[in-house]
């Protein structure tokens, strides 16, 4: 049988605030398919950031269990955490937190030198990635000198510096004008194409939208979860049609 | 380490190169401080290596009959080099009616490679000028010689020869005078022969300059071997070393306090600046942390970056303090500070930076690895303070800057801190310098009521007594003796004082206990009690001149003599054999009567007079280092606001903008910032000064008791001195935060989503 | 498509084809293509209620051709159409009912309703990003228009999570 990329045994967690126990995952068990694209939707306050959080090793679980590439990866500690993330996970936040104080191109190769890559290596796989992305010309720009969509791009490069088996995205373009969220819709699109496993926290339905699959979450629980099936009635001609659709 | 952490570590130098230029600086500011103090105070209380290095001394020196075959002693193994043999012969030199014997040495025109005399005032012996001879300055001192001055000198054989003194030299072969007896004077041959023609009469001394200083115990034996009954008397490098040591008990426990305030601020230094950036990271390093950095790899950088700044500042430190000493001070120092106290100020500063800045980057560490919320300053409810504020009915920029003084519990506490350790250590200085003051301005509170000792010399006491009493600025006379008792039980003897009488007591300085009113009772300085592990109202049995006495110690004085290991009884308490006459009377002298004049006035009329040197002169040394050491501290103060007020605004950058909004004028905006910043300030200058001179006084007592002088010579800064450094402290503390307040007022803060 | 026509013959006359080019031209893709038939029904229609008029003009060798222009009272009520604001959209009342009334009587859990639902909707924006990315960058009003789609799709897919909070 295929190994799933990630999966996860009635994962739970319980933050102490102010002394109360307050349950925000609340056993979850997901299962992510090797080159598949899961969208994890739900009102704020669901549980999905946690949830996300929790399969990247951000933070840790009340009880459960989380296995990558057929690991357990749950009982790990902070550090084995932390090497597990650069070798096989990409994580791209919502408000990029790129290294000010680097450059672009030091942000991108970071993770590779991290990895143990040589400088050498790391700068041709960065130099390809700012490529893919168009972002070539803005390698030894400060991060502070990018827009927002530009930044999530390099965050997105950075992110997949590693050639990581799994991509963790929350809320991506939750901090993006429609023309960036475009831009960075059209690279998820193409890195998913080529096979990379996505799984991302959006509240976003042009993302979801991407997804081969569509989680949702309600209080801590998955409430739904399947693919989008393709509509019955295919747009053939133009823009056109959705006037139409909308009826 | 890693590729990436070094990336990581240069990106965040090469962002804030101002910051951790001040970082080095501070440090390098402190070691180099700390190793001029250190240079200084090896110099001021062991002359002998600086003065042994100057002259390339000799480590050995023979006194033989006949002069020796310099070839033979320098072929001898461990010798590498030989100075003479010079001829010298015994004198007595006559000054102002006064007789002191004199050894007077044959020199060359030209200085010796080896064994040569350094000269302090005037010039060398010259060919031309047979009549000039150079005299050893501190016996120079002891008899009152100044270069120009002339002085006489009676031969063996009874002839009287009158000389000139035409410089002064100082020489690390032989010691000081009077520790050091005769006294010496270099002459020229033809001078010597003129005054000590018989050949006979004189002694041949011959210096050896030995490979090593170790050996030198072998190479005497064997050169007392090899001259076969010629030595006479053998001096070696350690008598003149031991001779010229002063009692530096009470400066090393100076310096070592100093270089306890000095590591403390420099941890404090690098704390703050560490902690600072640590703080307004904490984004960056959760960012860091979710790229897969661990733990450890998060600390180790941090620890490097910021050890590797306070290391550099240690060596740029190292670096200056040497330049400083060899160049700055080369005119008082000689020999740079030897590698022990070097090793222990480099080692011990690099220990405390490297645990300074562990604990701020052991907390960066700890950053969880979720960046994704901004971390929000907390606001909201109004501290305690900022509702008094209110209370009392203040402008709101005072209201808002005291809310903001304490919203950052951590940062507040840091600042505050940061700001009041300097200022203890400031008021802790300022205190020694009072303490040094009093010693100065008021001797006879510091046990030295009298500044003169008078010897009869050739008079008869009683005429003595008359004498000095008939000065007009002497005020009183006391009759003194000094011997030396045998304490059952202790190897060593004890200086026993006998000085003024039951009825007219000398005004010793009682700390503690009371002055003795009866004969068998005494009084003792600190070194004393504890050298004979006695207390205030025990009783000691002594054996003067084989009578026994047993005494009731009554009372502790303050003793600056002999490390306080000093019994003081009333005259009468002796045995009138020991007692009578007294060898001396101390002179306590009218008030703001100049003790050199009547010294003069007095040696005129044939007396021996002394004057007593103050501790205070002995200590100079620390007014520099006090000096120093402020003026460091006061900048760390600065670099630490610096650093809290770069973290202040960024934390209030949002605020700034609402302020703003809210409709308050940029002049509100800035008196709110630099309020808040003041607040701290003040909290912080006014907790350090007076925990400085609560403790001053005491730390001073504490060294006192150390020394042996005792506690009771601590003194607490002067009220106005305080002030006035408190008022400069916090002026420049505002106007320090006035800067970038100003800056950040003047800008456009852009609300911006975080 | 009256007031369209209007507007159009407001800024200069026109005969029928001339009309359904001008449309095609400034909307592009992003409006249905006209029918010839429909826009003569809808000229003789604004000119019977008075708000355009017709001339013939004469042609060399082919039939007259009608050119319309718009009167005064065209004019007028071009003006009022332009001045009134557009009345918002309303909520889809048909899975509105299903959602009210389908538990009433058994036929579906309604949390079901609206996770298929949901995924129904995702379909759609799906298939609006494939339409954005085919879509010709230049043409704005048509990206205009899948924006605006799209924007009402996610504000149906927000509606669909407050009832699904709601239902809890």
């Amino acid at each position: 049988m295929n190994t799933p990329a990630m999966h996860t045994v009635n994962l739970v967690k319980i933050y102490q605030t102010g002394g109360l126990p307050v349950p925000a995952v609340r056993g979850i068990d997901l299962r992510v398919e090797r080159g598949e694209f899961v969208a994890i939707m739900g009102p704020s306050g669901s549980g999905k950031s946690t949830l996300i959080h929790m399969l990247g090793g951000l933070d840790t679980r009340t009880s459960g269990e989380i296995w990558v590439e057929g690991k357990r990866a749950d009982t790990l500690n902070e550090s084995a955490w932390a090497i597990l993330r650069r070798q096989k996970i990409g994580f791209v936040f919502q408000f990029f937190n790129l290294v000010d104080n680097m450059t672009v191109a030091d942000n991108v190769e970071l993770p590779a030198l991290l990895g143990g890559a040589s400088p050498k290596h790391a700068r041709e796989r960065r130099e390809y990635l700012l490529c893919e992305l168009n972002l070539t010309d803005k390698a030894d720009a400060a991060p502070a000198q990018l827009s927002g969509g530009e930044q999530q791009r390099v965050a997105l490069a950075r992110a997949l510096a590693n050639q990581p088996q799994v991509l963790l995205a929350d809320e991506p373009t939750g901090n993006l004008d429609s023309r960036n969220t475009r831009d960075v819709l059209r690279l998820l699109g193409e890195v998913h194409r080529q096979g990379q496993t996505i799984v991302m926290v959006t509240h976003d339905a042009r993302v979801a939208g991407l997804a081969d699959r569509v989680v949702t979450l309600l209080d801590g629980q998955i409430i739904d979860d399947g693919a989008i099936a393709p509509t019955r009635r295919r747009p053939k001609g133009g823009a056109g049609d959705v006037v139409e659709l909308r009826g | 380490m890693n590729t990436a952490e070094w990336r990581w570590v240069r990106a965040d130098l090469r962002a804030r190169r101002v910051q951790a230029l001040l970082t080095v600086l501070a440090v390098a500011g402190i070691v180099t401080a700390l190793i001029t103090a250190a240079t200084l105070l090896e110099d001021g209380t062991n002359p002998w290596r600086g003065l042994f290095t100057r002259g390339n001394g000799a480590h050995v020196w023979l006194h033989t009959k006949d002069a020796p075959d310099p070839a033979t002693l320098k072929a001898l193994d461990g010798v590498t080099d030989v100075a003479g043999p010079y001829r010298s012969a015994p004198a007595t030199l006559v000054q102002g009616g006064k007789k002191t014997p004199v050894a007077l040495w044959e020199m060359a025109a030209v200085l010796p490679a080896v064994g040569r005399p350094v000269v302090r005032e005037g010039r060398w012996l010259d060919p031309e000028d047979l009549g000039g001879v150079v005299v050893e300055r501190s016996f120079a001192r002891a008899v009152g010689l100044r270069p120009g001055g002339s002085f006489s000198v009676i031969g063996l054989n009874g002839a009287t020869h009158a000389l000139r003194v035409i410089g002064l030299a100082e020489s690390g072969d032989q010691g000081f005078y009077p520790e050091w007896t005769p006294g010496l004077a270099w002459t020229l041959a033809g001078t010597l022969d003129q005054v000590e023609p018989a050949l006979g009469r004189s002694e041949s001394v011959t210096g050896l300059r030995l490979a090593d200083p170790d050996d030198t115990s072998l190479v005497v034996q064997r050169t007392i071997t090899e001259l076969a009954g010629q030595v006479q008397r053998v001096s070696t490098w350690r008598e003149v070393q031991a001779s010229m040591e002063l009692d530096n008990r009470l400066l090393g426990v100076l310096l070592a306090l100093f270089g306890v305030a000095g590591l403390v601020a420099a941890a404090l230094a690098i704390a703050n600046a560490t902690g600072g950036r640590v703080l307004t990271q904490r984004r960056d390093i959760a960012t860091l942390k979710s790229l897969g950095f661990t733990r450890r790899q998060v600390v180790r950088m941090l620890v490097a970056e910021h050890g590797a700044l306070g290391l550099g500042g240690i060596a740029a430190g190292v670096l200056c303090g040497r330049l400083i000493t060899a160049y700055a001070l080369a005119e008082t120092v000689v020999v740079p500070l030897s590698s022990a106290p070097l090793l222990a100020i480099a080692f011990g500063t690099a220990l405390v930076v490297l645990v300074a800045v562990w604990l701020p980057a052991w907390r960066g560490g700890r950053t969880p690895p979720i960046p994704a919320a901004p971390v929000a300053p907390p606001r909201g409810h109004l501290s305690r303070m900022a509702r008094l504020a209110l209370l009392v009915r203040l402008p709101p920029a005072l209201v808002l800057g005291a809310r903001d003084a304490f919203t950052r519990r951590l940062p507040a506490l840091l600042t505050t801190f940061g700001v009041a350790i300097p200022m203890m250590m400031i008021t802790i200085g300022l205190g020694c310098w009072a303490t040094l003051d009093a010693f100065k301005s008021n001797p006879e509170q510091v046990g030295q009521a009298a500044a003169l000792t008078v010897r009869p010399g050739s008079l008869t006491a009683g005429d003595a007594n008359r004498l000095a009493l008939a000065d007009p600025d002497v005020v009183a006379a006391f009759p003194g003796t000094e011997v030396d008792a045998l304490v059952p039980g202790q190897t060593r003897t004890v200086r026993t004082r006998a000085l003024g009488t039951v009825t007219d007591p000398y005004p010793f300085s009682v700390v503690e206990g009371r002055l003795f009113r009866d004969r068998g009772e005494a009084v003792a300085g600190q070194g004393l009690l504890d050298l004979l592990h006695v207390r205030i109202g025990d009783r000691t049995r002594l054996t003067i001149g084989g009578t026994p006495l047993i005494v009731r110690i009554v009372g502790r004085v303050l003793e600056p003599e002999q490390d306080g290991e000093v019994l003081s009884v009333p005259l009468d308490t002796l045995a009138p054999k020991d007692a009578l006459p007294p060898q001396y009377y101390s002179l306590a002298l009218r008030k703001g009567g100049d003790p050199a004049a009547v010294r003069s006035r007095l040696q005129a009329q044939g007396l021996e007079v002394s004057q007593a040197v103050n501790p205070a002169d002995r200590l100079s040394v620390i007014r520099v280092i006090i000096v120093a050491l402020v003026a460091v501290l006061a900048l760390l103060g600065l670099a630490n606001l610096l650093t809290a007020s770069a973290v202040g605004l960024r934390d209030h950058a949002l605020d700034l903008a609402v302020l703003k909004a809210m409709g308050l004028t940029p002049r509100q905006v800035m008196a709110t910032l630099v309020t808040g910043t003041g607040l701290l300030v003040v909290l912080g200058v006014g907790a350090g000064a007076a925990t400085g001179a609560l403790v001053s006084a005491g730390l001073i007592d504490l060294q006192g008791a150390a020394s042996g002088i005792g506690a009771g010579i601590g003194r607490s800064p002067a009220p106005a001195t305080l002030l006035v450094a408190v008022l400069t402290a916090i002026g420049a503390a505002l106007l320090v935060a006035l800067i970038p307040a100003r800056k950040a007022a003047r800008a456009r803060v852009p609300v911006t989503s975080r | 498509m009256r007031l369209q026509l209007l507007a159009l013959l407001s800024k200069e006359p026109a005969h029928g084809y001339e009309l359904k080019q001008a449309l095609e031209q400034i909307f592009g893709t992003a409006y249905p293509s006209p029918n010839i038939g429909q826009i003569y029904v809808t000229l003789g229609r604004l000119e019977k209620d008075g708000l355009v008029r017709s001339v013939d003009v004469e042609q060399s060798n082919r039939p007259n051709k009608k050119v319309y222009y718009c009167t005064a009272e065209g004019r007028e009520a071009l003006d009022e159409w332009v001045d009134s604001a557009t009345e918002g959209p309303r909520v889809r009342d048909e899975f509105f009912m299903k959602l009210v009334l389908a538990p009433m009587t058994g036929i579906a859990d309604r949390m079901t309703l609206i996770n298929r639902q949901r995924r129904h909707y995702l379909a759609i924006m799906r298939d609006l990003v494939e339409l954005a990315q085919q879509t010709d960058q230049d043409n704005r009003p048509a990206h205009l228009l899948i924006e605006g789609a799209m924007l009402h799709l996610q504000a149906d897919l927000d509606w669909l999570e407050r009832c699904q909070e709601d239902l809890l």
